[in-house]
């Protein structure tokens, strides 16, 4: 029940998120750092629209997450999935990794000095009083 | 079926804290989305229907993984102006990356070529919500390791406990 509750809970939350997007495309359908009407880019005979990672095709493997895109008939049916082991495919996935990869070090790197600086700062500023050596 | 005599003392055998039902889901099924979401931004690697229905499969997950982490949620956002609160980064990059990745998902549905048509249902294929896919995928492929390593502790905390290979009947 609880469950069903926090998920009720969710799916309002990404709604609102899902009409604040048709807001912005029905009031002000401008994205920043972009032309009007998207770029064209003709694959394999099909035009394809400023697809996702798809700006630059190139022959070979090249970097980033744009490379060698086969776009089938269509359909579920359709799944070429040899295409998924072609190595110059392979190389789109491997810069996936490594950018994330990358991020989380950096990410993992600065948060791990931070805690170890603010650790040493807490314990220079909480040094415990001296001790009463005199016994007398 | 096992005598109290049976019971193997605590001192003599080595204890080892086991990880709880719920830690071993929310570590594995961090785990297979974190690799769904890098599979699915690799078009050129997955192709267009790949790429679709996985796409949706992730918007689907998300749910859930909000949905398991919701008590988060609302606990962190409760103590957000609260100056002993913690987490504040986390739920900034968190909120962040909810708008950046529902917006992604919704626009890919938007201009779904293979899956949704697949399914009789006509999607709106203008250029606004191409360009929103892009923007967003852009923006989450730099929030999901920022959103991954935040919690890098937890990460490894659990990973150690899950992934190393017990040999039976050293612990419990």
């Amino acid at each position: 029940m609880k469950f069903l509750r926090q998920f009720a809970a969710v799916v309002t939350v990404v709604a609102v998120v899902v009409l604040l997007g048709l807001a912005w495309n029905r009031f002000a359908p401008r994205l920043p750092g972009e032309g009007p009407g998207g770029e064209a880019v003709p694959v394999q005979g099909n035009m394809v629209k400023a697809l996702p990672h798809a700006g630059k095709l190139s022959s070979g493997a090249g970097p980033g997450a744009h490379g060698v895109l086969r776009i089938n008939g269509g359909g579920a049916l359709g799944l070429d999935l040899g295409d998924l082991l072609q190595p110059e495919n392979l190389a789109v996935l491997r810069y996936t990794a490594e950018l994330e990869a990358v991020i989380i070090a950096a990410v993992v790197i600065v948060n791990a000095s931070y805690r170890s600086l603010r650790r040493s700062r807490r314990s220079k500023t909480s040094v415990p009083p001296p001790r009463d050596t005199d016994l007398s | 079926m096992s005598a109290p005599s049976t019971t193997p003392s605590p001192v003599t055998t080595p204890r080892r804290a086991r990880v709880a039902g719920r830690t071993k889901l929310d570590f594995w099924f961090d785990a297979v989305i974190l690799l769904a979401y890098t599979v699915a931004y690799s078009y050129g690697f997955t192709g267009v229907v790949i790429h679709e229905w996985l796409g949706i499969g992730i918007g689907i997950a998300l749910l859930l993984h909000l949905t398991l982490h919701w008590d988060w949620v609302i606990r962190t956002t409760r103590r957000l102006f609260d100056p002993r609160g913690h987490d504040r980064v986390i739920w900034l990059v968190n909120l962040a990356l909810l708008f950046a990745m529902t917006l992604c998902v919704a626009s890919g549905i938007a201009i779904s070529r293979v899956a949704l048509p697949e399914l009789g249902i006509t999607t709106l294929q203008t250029p606004f919500w191409l360009r929103l896919h892009v923007l967003t995928a852009e923006v989450t492929v730099g929030l999901v390791p920022v959103h991954v390593a935040l919690r890098w502790r937890w990460i490894a905390g659990v990973g150690r406990r899950v992934l190393v290979w017990r040999p039976r009947g050293r612990s419990r």
